[in-house]
């Protein structure tokens, strides 16, 4: 399929069939790559860091547990981050139905799964997954905690999972949780102990925004 | 040149013809006819439909069509509801309200949905018309009690207030006071979302006791299950009710009382409400259950075996929306017990949950659509799915006119084979000929698109959330789908070539709505330079676009067609490209 174009910008003309076919394995590395070369010329030609959005370039060739967003530029903080809520508006849930959640309140939430554990229940609700979010990154990821014992070893592989290799950009980052009560907590202050029990969800923060 | 009205009727003929075509599309396709015919039918045009504010002004509507009774308006974008629209973006009804003033005094119907409606405006509505009857206000914000207030007071003729999902500052419940004596013409009255503890009961009750009228009321939160009695034996005539919270202390008359007090709605067809239930009230509904087509229990925190035991009631049950505690045990009931159902929609209990709650899975779907040989509409919200589950629906029901299904966690994949979900809603548009609005989600590539392009042509709306590798997916929906009049799109990689090579394709749309995508600057304000019939309105809280090199995406983008250019009443965070290729503020 050709793209005739009525409008053009002044760029080479689409060629469907070399950078975007519909097939999933190029259009991941070609495309994304166009991409991403427009990034980093901006970040490089202008003065000050440009905005950029979170372009998910999907790769399908690596399916571990079936999400593994690629950020292309770590700076960006452009989507607004609800305390509650990893993405603004997702799920699409309208905002008076929150509320009406947040009526009701999450222990009933715990009440029904409690119910449901003692009346020889369905699922277990203690998995050992939990959401794990890098400030600036849309996509939140999961990570198992069961097969950590100590903060180095979860900080290492979350340093891996959001591909952050050098050791200065490591240092700008700082480990944040909420507990149950939904209180936002630094990792660092508490006991590895404490932060296994009471932690809900993790997040990587930013040292300067403490 | 002489006219040749030998063959032709009188006026008067014609619009009494024309009077008995209601559609707008019927009515917009008369006009066409001849010059003749435009001018008639414009005269004799009661109802006006505008589904998107900024597209036409006021002055061009009261132009050409000069004695409009009844005017529907919609404001926002549609991802407003999910807090993706700034505060402050627009969609304000005043100047409408103002213009209509002097042109309609004979104005009775206004209908608006996603508008920014003030205290001003309701009482000018209150003052101008002396006939108004109906006030519809879906999904509005910016008034409060005070405005509504002004209404009940002025409108001496109400019949119907409705204020379905607005938001409103509840400043005092005492505005029900407002409605005089005389009042007896309500209709319908619907205060469901007033959040305040005041409701001026005794108010309530005498307004309710003497309009005999009344066919639909929804309370509010505020009013306690004891007052419900009292309220259903003063209108035994309803046929729509919403309770409030359906919980009081166990006490063994209210339970009696409240039973007499359903069964003696002989004409009850649906029941909505029920917040903070109390399980061993529900039985007091058993005796309405048969006769109910709408029961709407979304925000009612009861588990599968209550649920299943009501529903189980609802022989004649078209239309259900319930939360996921139903799950698929539930599901399952209801496939057996409502075979007449049209339209289920199922909402998240726990939506930021990060592990499921409930054992809500495709299952459930896939009974509904196995039992229910009827359903033609589905909003369903789960945490998996696969491609065999939507392609047996799909198979099921080739009868959908709306299908959204949202799999809570972005970009999940079918669960069993690990693969994307194209082929699942491929056999959707693919099976479901007359699909007019798909939601989409889950793990998708291109190819989904490719599908929907292909087959969803009666196709008029799409949302499109974290999908498809590039402009291809885009260009397949642009391209492809006939009859898409509304697409939305969020966090997809979607550039400037689809929308540069398909931008004749949006003047045949109402609107495109891009936030998150990798729409450069420089393609917007190529596409207003060059489209003069389409508003590219550019939405970016945190820095003007133009501070930016132009291959730099935005970060949302809104286009819409309008005859009335550009608007006038932009906040500082949006900006429109115009035809000097400038950036207009």
């Amino acid at each position: 399929m050709e793209l005739r174009l009525g409008l053009a910008l002044p760029t080479p003309p689409f060629d469907t069939n070399g950078s975007c076919s519909s097939s999933s394995s190029s259009s991941g590395g070609v495309g994304g790559g166009k991409k991403r070369r427009c990034f980093d010329e901006e970040s490089r030609v202008g003065g000050g860091v440009p905005k950029t959005l979170h372009l998910l370039v999907w790769n399908t060739n690596r399916r571990d547990d079936g999400d593994e967003p690629r950020d292309l530029d770590d700076n960006s903080s452009s989507v607004v981050l609800n305390e509650e809520e990893g993405l603004v508006g997702w799920p699409p849930v309208k905002a008076w139905r929150k509320k009406l959640r947040r009526h009701n309140g999450r222990p009933n939430n715990n009440r029904i799964a409690a119910a449901k554990n003692s009346c020889g229940g369905c699922r277990a609700s203690n998995s050992t997954y939990v959401k794990v979010k890098l400030e600036g990154n849309a996509i939140a990821r999961k990570i198992d905690l069961s097969v950590h014992r100590s903060f180095e070893s979860l900080t290492a592989t979350l340093m891996r999972m959001f591909d952050i290799s050098e050791e200065h950009q490591q240092k700008s980052f700082r480990l944040a949780y909420q507990d149950r009560e939904g209180d936002w907590l630094l990792a660092e202050d508490v006991p590895w102990g404490t932060f296994i029990r009471s932690l809900k969800c993790i997040k990587l923060i930013r040292s300067r925004s403490c | 040149m002489q006219k040749k009205r030998a063959y032709s009727f009188p006026d008067e003929v014609l619009e009494h013809v024309f009077s008995f075509i209601q559609s707008d599309k019927d009515r917009n396709a008369v006009s066409v006819v001849c010059k003749s015919w435009y001018e008639i039918e414009r005269w004799c045009r009661r109802k006006v439909f505008i589904g998107n504010c900024y597209a036409v002004s006021p002055k061009m509507v009261i132009k050409r069509f000069p004695e409009v009774r009844s005017i529907e308006l919609k404001g926002k974008p549609h991802f407003a509801d999910f807090n993706l629209v700034p505060d402050g973006w627009g969609g304000y009804v005043l100047p409408w309200i103002g213009e209509m003033a002097g042109a309609y005094p004979w104005l009775e119907e206004i209908r608006l949905k996603r508008m920014v409606v003030t205290d001003e405006s309701l009482e000018l509505i209150a003052k101008s018309f002396k006939n108004f009857k109906v006030l519809v206000l879906f999904s509005c914000e910016g008034f409060s009690t005070d405005g509504l207030a002004a209404i009940a007071a002025g409108c001496k003729n109400l019949s119907e207030l409705d204020l379905r999902e607005s938001e409103v500052d509840d400043l005092s419940g005492h505005w029900l006071t407002h409605f005089p004596e005389t009042c007896t013409s309500l209709v319908s009255l619907n205060i469901s979302c007033l959040g305040s503890d005041e409701v001026s009961f005794s108010a309530l009750e005498r307004l309710v006791g003497r309009c005999p009228n009344l066919r639909s009321l929804r309370l509010n939160r505020a009013v306690s299950l004891d007052k419900i009695a009292n309220i259903l034996c003063l209108a035994p005539q309803l046929v729509d009710f919403g309770t409030g919270n359906y919980t009081t202390e166990l006490r063994p008359d209210v339970l009696s009382n409240l039973t007499a007090a359903f069964s003696s709605c002989k004409e009850l067809k649906s029941l909505s409400g029920f917040w903070d239930v109390v399980p061993a009230y529900l039985p007091a509904l058993y005796s309405v259950c048969s006769r109910l087509t709408s029961l709407n229990l979304s925000y009612a925190t009861i588990h599968s075996p209550e649920i299943i035991k009501l529903v189980s009631h609802c022989s004649s049950l078209q239309c259900l929306l319930v939360l996921d505690y139903i799950e698929d045990s539930g599901l399952e009931a209801l496939a057996s017990s409502c075979k007449d159902l049209q339209e289920l929609r199922v909402f998240p209990s726990d939506p930021f949950g990060v592990e499921p709650n409930v054992s809500l899975t495709e299952k459930g779907l896939v009974s509904v659509s196995l039992g229910c040989p009827k359903l033609q509409s589905v909003l369903y919200f789960c945490r998996r799915m696969t491609n065999a589950a939507l392609v047996t629906i799909a198979q099921n029901c080739p009868n959908f006119t709306h299908f959204r299904l949202c799999i809570i966690e972005p970009k999940t994949a079918d669960y069993m084979t690990l693969e994307p979900l194209d082929v699942g809603f491929g056999a959707i548009v693919e099976h479901c000929k007359d699909l007019r609005r798909l939601s989409l989600s889950g793990l998708l590539t291109d190819r989904v698109f490719e599908y929907i392009g292909t087959y969803a042509k009666k196709l008029e709306m799409l949302s499109v959330a974290f999908a498809g590798d590039s402009d291809l997916g885009l260009h397949h929906v642009l391209s492809g789908c006939e009859s898409l009049r509304k697409l939305e799109i969020r966090d997809c990689p979607f550039g400037d070539k689809a929308l540069l090579a398909n931008a004749a394709k949006l003047e045949t749309m109402r609107s495109l709505w891009m936030s998150s995508c990798t729409v450069s600057f420089g393609a917007c304000k190529l596409l207003g330079q060059k489209m003069h019939r389409l508003n590219v309105e550019v939405i970016d809280e945190t820095e003007p676009p133009c501070s930016r090199p132009k291959s730099c995406p935005v970060d949302k983008l809104y286009v819409y067609r309008s005859i009335s250019g550009p608007r006038s009443d932009m906040p500082p965070f949006v900006w429109t490209m115009d035809e000097e290729g400038t950036i207009l503020h």
